[in-house]
């Protein structure tokens, strides 16, 4: 390389270094410094008005015996392996939908997206107390056979299901990239399964279930992480309790107790943290059980 | 221009913002020439408060035009937080209230600047017992603004039409009669209402019925005032009260904590605050609402009346050059009839007593209602009671946690009640 081509590329590295600037100062006083500042303060009892005190590891021997924490584990867990099984299976449903070339898809692909940006609106709370509280449509329906059903919303047994719908619902987001990963499925591939006898189901088993692997697998990713930091409809619906009975006390809601309701923000830190490390660990098996089913074109 | 110019121009043009910023600010300090004060001001409440207090802190400086305020509002539990966090950032309004579990924890934390020294704010129309009831740990460093007493609410349209009648205060009004009224309305009323919202979480009433039982909320050493004993009769009353269908279940007033809007229309009577009639009322304007005091338990000991105010403060660190204006402030929030003209009576009985009998001049009929049990219940023997302690903020929470449970049949009354003195108890020894 020549000490002119060397001093250009310098040059155009410095003017890049500038401009991202502002992004390095936005991920250090925004991300990096908070993220460290509070792997400290699990280690401390912090109430936000005081100087934090070092306590070792007193916060997380704490959570062993809290039976609260022990609920929103429980609650979350439940949560992350129902919800997000059945949103992907929904979104990849509509999306197989979506892509046999109906006329006005646009509109339908908005008008599936829409529920995802409704999904942690004050709306949803209004909405979802109209179809699944006391006097909601639900037992409206159910009255009009003569059964009298409670409030879906205040029952311990069906409150969580119904944010399980909730997030069900807003399959917007996996649904639109489902759909961009089937338009990358090759037609000669269905034609040649079809010239082979395949009928639509081994089309779908055979063709666009392996081909659209890696999809699956990335839309699996991203709401599992997704379902594991779910907060603002359980925080909603609840009121902010997790209610009833814990039974929609999501872990992020309990972190978010403990932080803001009860200022206990060194316990609230040491919850956080675990929480990172249970989806860093559950992303990493991800990646390590995806060889044996993710199919990438090239390998 | 050349990239390296741009650059220049760039970087030249974002420090001179960043520097411009940085000479910015708001609130806080004099803001020099003329002696002009800009104080803030946060409050909590609903929508029509919020509109009355802005408009009445509008008026002030009108009157006042040397003090600019500036308003900071939100909703209750968003206040809390963001107090907190203001307080984290040294960033505290120079005036605000104080939400009732962080009373003490604030003061603990220095945050309030003594108010009797203060040539602006006057303490003349205050008796000395008055004075004594309003300081903490012998410091008048806050400012009760409002008086606050237990009451049962009564709708007295909905009852005559149904032919119910609420006991007058005296020997027959006890919580016996109460709960024996409460089923025998619930299981025979044309409108299908249930006697009342299941609302044992309901903390003013709770603490009267600990008081009538020799008990407290809180010691004057800051631990819990009440045993597992007296929390359980509580929760057994209403237990009993609920499985008897003297009370609405949980799921027919959607959890714990329902929206008057919405059980208002459900019920004959209401536990709460006796301020709550003058926004709750509203909600329901062609019915109207009365007031009882808390029935009384027989053999309820001398002075276990009590009142809740509602307090303010001033900010430690405030400018010393605002501290007159801020003085200003307070005593217009509670030694001037004019302001309650425009912020009505939504935070209770002016604790002024000058002023409360200004207010009975123009109050509404609800408010007149309030006026008159808050005088009553101030007139009475009481004996002192002490704030909640710090650590034990979320106790209200837990509260209505283990209520709910128990009335989901998840936990007996006793082991609930246990539990919940123990919660709360650790949560004290880990802010100690």
């Amino acid at each position: 390389m020549t000490s002119r081509s060397r001093f250009y590329l310098n040059r155009q590295g410095r003017a890049a270094h500038v401009f991202l600037i502002p992004w390095q100062l936005g991920f250090l006083l925004i991300t990096a410094v908070p993220l460290l500042a509070s792997l400290y303060l699990a280690f401390t009892n912090y109430d936000i008005l005081n100087p934090p005190e070092w306590t070792g590891l007193e916060n997380f021997q704490r959570m062993i015996h809290d039976d609260q924490f022990w609920a929103s584990v429980r609650v979350t867990l439940i949560y992350v392996l129902v919800s997000v099984p059945l949103q992907l299976a929904f979104a990849l449903l509509l999306a197989l939908i979506l892509d046999r070339g109906l006329s006005g898809l646009a509109f339908y692909r908005s008008a599936f997206y829409l529920p995802s940006l409704l999904g942690s609106s004050v709306a949803i709370a209004i909405l979802w107390r109209e179809i699944f509280g006391d006097e909601g449509l639900i037992n409206k329906g159910l009255a009009l056979i003569g059964v009298h059903g409670e409030s879906w919303l205040q029952n311990p047994r069906t409150a969580l299901a119904t944010l399980i719908v909730l997030n069900v619902w807003t399959f917007g987001s996996p649904m639109v990239i489902f759909l961009a990963g089937l338009r990358q499925i090759p037609d000669e591939l269905y034609e040649a399964a079809r010239v082979d006898g395949a009928g639509v189901w081994r089309q779908f088993t055979h063709v666009t279930v392996p081909l659209l692997t890696p999809i699956i697998f990335f839309n699996l990713i991203l709401q599992t992480i997704g379902a594991f930091q779910t907060f603002t409809q359980a925080h909603i619906i609840s009121g902010g309790t997790g209610g009833p009975a814990n039974s929609t006390l999501f872990y992020t809601l309990y972190v978010y107790q403990q932080g803001f309701v009860a200022f206990d923000m060194g316990y609230a830190s040491a919850l956080a943290w675990v929480l990172m490390v249970a989806i860093a660990v559950v992303t990493a098996l991800h990646f390590l059980v995806s060889k044996y089913w993710v199919f990438y074109g090239d390998s | 221009m050349d990239r390296r110019g741009f650059l220049k121009v760039s970087l030249g043009t974002g420090l001179a913002a960043a520097a411009v910023a940085g000479c910015g600010g708001s609130g806080g300090g004099p803001s020099g020439g003329g002696g002009d004060v800009t104080l803030r001001y946060a409050w909590w409440g609903n929508n029509i408060r919020q509109q009355n207090y802005t408009k009445a802190l509008k008026q002030f400086s009108t009157a006042n035009p040397a003090i600019t305020i500036e308003p900071e509002f939100a909703d209750y539990t968003a206040f809390q937080e963001r107090m907190t966090t203001q307080i984290a950032a040294r960033d505290v309004p120079d005036i605000f209230w104080i939400a009732s579990p962080q009373v003490m924890t604030y003061h603990k934390s220095k945050l309030y600047r003594k108010l009797d020294d203060i040539p602006t704010l006057k303490w003349d129309d205050y008796s000395k017992e008055d004075l004594e009831t309003f300081k903490l740990d012998g410091q008048l460093n806050t400012l009760p603004f409002g008086i606050f007493t237990p009451v049962i609410r009564y709708n007295e349209t909905v009852a005559k039409a149904d032919g119910v009648t609420v006991p007058v205060e005296g020997p027959g009004w006890t919580w016996d009669s109460l709960a024996e009224l409460l089923v025998a309305y619930s299981k025979n009323n044309p409108g299908k209402r249930k006697g009342t919202p299941y609302a044992p979480d309901h903390d003013l009433t709770f603490e009267a019925w600990l008081r009538q039982r020799g008990e407290q909320l809180w010691t004057q050493d800051g631990q819990v005032g009440f045993t597992a004993d007296g929390l359980g009769s509580w929760l057994d009353w209403w237990e009993k009260l609920r499985k008897a269908g003297g009370a609405l279940s949980l799921s027919e007033q959607e959890g714990m904590g329902p929206d008057w809007a919405q059980v208002g229309k459900k019920v004959l009577v209401n536990f709460g605050n006796s301020n709550h009639i003058i926004d709750d009322a509203k909600m329901f304007p062609k019915e109207k609402f009365r007031l009882r005091a808390a029935p009384i338990a027989a053999g309820a000991p001398a002075g276990h009346k009590y009142l809740y105010f509602p307090r303010m403060a001033i900010y430690q660190r405030i400018d010393d050059g605002n501290l007159e204006a801020a003085g200003k402030v307070l005593d217009y929030n509670v030694n001037n009839a004019e302001m309650l003209k425009t912020v009505r009576l939504t935070m209770g009985a002016p604790t002024n007593p000058k002023v409360a009998e200004q207010a009975a001049a123009f109050a509404s009929p609800d408010e007149k209602e309030m006026l008159a049990v808050v005088a009553k219940e101030r007139a009475a023997e009481r004996k002192p009671r002490y704030e909640a302690p710090p650590g034990s903020s979320t106790w209200r929470t837990t509260m209505a946690r283990i209520c709910e449970e128990i009335a989901l049949g998840k936990t007996a009354v006793p082991a609930g009640a246990q539990k919940l003195v123990d919660e709360i108890g650790a949560g004290i020894k880990r802010a100690a």
